[in-house]
């Protein structure tokens, strides 16, 4: 019963602090971002009013004309490219928004204008998305071997205690991922994107990679994009990777702090590996699982407290 | 099950040979999903493309007869002057300032609430993106702060998603009482599982937001299926249009983005298991029917190698029994051994099954005469090594 109400306690607990985070960060966000946004509002007035002065435009039609196009460019079609421009939609671009929506990340820089579309991209997210996660988780556990547990023991048989060891190899092994994936890419999208800053780069990057995916910065989208197919392949390429890594570091930084005693300490769910299939074979020494309570098998598949954290519930 | 470091550090040399077998099996099945997902991706792109070109293209020349339309009714404004206009425009939609419209309106993108709303999308990794930071304080802000909430969100959303499985466990422990059988428990537990939940957390939503937002339905269903698998295109958001919501509509979405999340989690990892269940099937499946395979084609060559060396020797004692006859023949007429013909092979497939033929050709080498010896059946000796045996058969 303790335990039950220790669990409550702790969820409680849990949803206070986020919300108290949520409101810092709001406060900061606003702090920061406001004052920008006045000036453009400011700009835009000026803008229009100067555009209005010299010329016969009037307010009403140029409303009308500024509605249209923006609608129109929330879809990705925009005025100003010529009209032999690339469209959003051929064969590279298709795969590359295909790739964005089972990844999760969507940026919406273009997005299905058509119902059919819209319909066609529910049935393809919800059989995508597992799929792809069963596909990250998959080649995650076959990395673990090389990347995480056979460094972690060079470092024990060379004298580390385990606790530190795991330490040293999770830092090492940040300091590796940051490097190829944020800092070198972020240095080949400032060469390749016009409007990209190194700081750009990086916040694409990372946006991209923890899957937020905001779409104010999008790559390829430039109007002449030489080699446009292979430079979306390799983007979808890097995403892929990028996104197995994370993944990595997420497993590797939760058995650490299993191996640290933290997750016991919260209450929180321990990092199992999935279930030894034929085709997945224990390379690690298991001990029993830990029986958790379980309604008799029945919502076994169903109970969302099998799996790990918010990352591991949707990659399976 | 935790990595065994306390008890002894992992040896490298005894499991080795079995992880690498083991390794080599596991990174075929890898390349297999590997390879269908590429599949599905570029099936997918093909149905896109299709849908939407056309779509697109209509957009384009609508747009494009807009802008001349309005350049020819205005005729002091120029081509580029309007362009420029435009750009400045979009580039300011962008950044959130919406110029098409009032003006006094005061709602900025960037008070507490929407803020707030923002800073949800970032750490529950949906990210519409029609708000973004425009700064480059808020873009170094913004990673700082993902990469501490995102995490954090984590946890949370696993300590919902377990209280929400308590819940539904304690559900089906009533149902449990009524039925004995335990598949259809389980049967009865998904479906209701899949139905209430979509029931609360899909359609109902889906409902208000089209009341609310005034989109269509398949407009609503769209934007709940994309929000919840953390998507998030952000072309359709919940209180993002310019419509007066009221005080509590945005807590209110937010908090049901929170459950959905920890409910279609659950779900997605339903269906990732039903994925893994039908791979596994598929691959016994297809596991034994190449074992039966292997099997058939193991017996098939047992018996093929049996019967090619009964005949090769069975062959091997016809040949010399011939050799010799032709030798007392030859010794008997006084001719020297003529030598033998070797006509081009063809490798034939002999019937053994009859034996009349055999008695035949045996008949016939006891009436050879030497010019005759073309006609005879020359036999090559059988290559016992190589197994083979190529019988040359030359018709009279």
């Amino acid at each position: 019963m303790a335990l039950v109400g220790r669990s409550w306690l702790l969820l409680v607990g849990f949803i206070l602090f986020y919300v108290i985070y949520l409101l810092f960060g709001a406060l900061i966000f606003s702090t920061i971002e406001r004052p920008m946004e006045d000036k453009l509002r400011h700009d835009m007035e000026v803008l229009k009013k100067e555009f209005l002065n010299q010329s016969c435009v009037s307010a009403a039609s140029l409303e009308n004309f500024l509605f249209k196009v923006l609608a129109a460019n929330k879809y990705g079609v925009f005025l100003i490219r010529n009209a032999s421009a690339t469209s959003n939609w051929d064969l590279a671009s298709s795969m590359f928004f295909a790739n964005t929506l089972v990844t999760t990340v969507g940026y919406g820089q273009s997005t299905p204008l058509s119902d059919t579309g819209k319909a066609f991209s529910i049935f393809y997210a919800l059989l995508g998305v597992p799929f792809t996660m069963l596909v990250l988780t998959a080649c995650v556990q076959r990395l673990l071997y090389p990347l995480v547990l056979a460094p972690v023991s060079l470092l024990q048989r060379s004298g580390l205690e385990p606790r530190p060891a795991t330490a040293v190899h999770f830092v090492l092994l940040l300091f590796l991922v940051v490097l190829c994936f944020f800092v070198v890419p972020a240095a080949i999208f400032t060469k390749l994107e016009e409007s990209w800053s190194f700081l750009d780069g990086v916040y694409f990057c990372f946006i991209s990679l923890c899957t937020i995916g905001l779409g104010d910065f999008v790559p390829g989208m430039q109007p002449e994009q030489k080699y446009r197919t292979l430079y979306l392949g390799a983007v979808m390429v890097y995403l892929f990777l990028g996104l197995m890594m994370m993944y990595l570091l997420l497993r590797t930084f939760h058995k650490m702090s299993d191996v640290h005693g933290l997750t016991t300490m919260l209450q929180l769910p321990r990092c199992e590996d999935s279930d030894p299939d034929e085709d997945r074979e224990p390379i690690v020494d298991h001990g029993e699982s830990p029986q958790r309570q379980t309604e008799k098998g029945a919502s076994n598949h169903l109970e969302p407290g099998s799996q790990v954290s918010y990352n591991t519930i949707n990659r399976g | 099950p935790r990595l065994s470091f306390s008890t002894k550090p992992m040896t490298l040399t005894p499991p080795e040979e079995s992880e690498v077998v083991a390794t080599v099996m596991k990174w075929k099945t890898v390349t297999a999903i590997f390879l269908l997902v590429v599949l599905y991706l570029v099936m997918g792109a093909a149905v896109f493309r299709s849908l939407e070109q056309p779509h697109e293209s209509e957009q384009r020349l609508a747009i494009l007869s807009q802008k001349l339309q309005f350049l020819s009714r205005h005729s002091c404004v120029n081509q580029s002057q309007l362009e420029e206009l435009v750009k400045q425009v979009v580039s300011a939609i962008r950044s959130g300032v919406n110029p098409a419209g009032t003006m006094t309106n005061n709602s900025s993108l960037w008070d507490l609430s929407s803020a707030f709303f923002f800073a949800g999308t970032v750490i529950t990794t949906i990210g519409f993106g029609n708000i973004s930071p425009h700064t480059e304080g808020g873009r170094i802000f913004c990673i700082v702060y993902a990469l501490l909430g995102i995490p954090l969100f984590g946890f949370l959303l696993a300590g919902v998603g377990d209280q929400l499985g308590t819940i539904f466990g304690k559900g089906i422990d009533k149902v449990e009482k009524m039925f004995i059988s335990q598949t259809k428990i389980w049967v009865i537990s998904t479906l209701l599982f899949v139905l209430f939940g979509c029931l609360l957390f899909v359609a109902l939503p889906a409902a208000i937001f089209k009341h609310i937002e005034g989109w269509s339905a398949l407009e609503s269903l769209y934007f709940v299926v994309i929000t919840l698998t953390t998507i998030g295109f952000g072309d359709f958001v919940a209180g993002g249009s310019d419509i007066e919501y009221m005080d509590y509509y945005k807590p209110v979405v937010w908090f049901w983005i929170l459950v959905g999340l920890a409910y279609f989690a659950a779900i997605l990892s339903m269906i990732g298991d039903w994925l893994k269940v039908i791979s596994k099937r598929t691959k016994e499946e297809v596991g034994e029917i190449r074992a039966h395979a292997a099997e058939w084609t193991a017996n098939v060559s047992a018996e093929f190698k049996e019967t090619r060396r009964r005949v090769s020797i069975e062959i091997h004692d016809k040949f010399q029994r011939a050799a010799s006859i032709k030798r007392k023949l030859s010794s008997e007429l006084g001719f020297s051994p003529a030598p033998e013909v070797t006509l081009p092979k063809r490798v034939v497939s002999v019937n053994f099954n009859n034996e009349r033929d055999k008695n035949e050709k045996e008949a016939g080498l006891h009436g050879l005469t030497p010019s005759a010896i073309n006609g005879a059946l020359v036999l090559n000796g059988p290559d016992l090594e190589r197994g083979e045996i190529s019988i040359i058969e030359h018709l009279k």
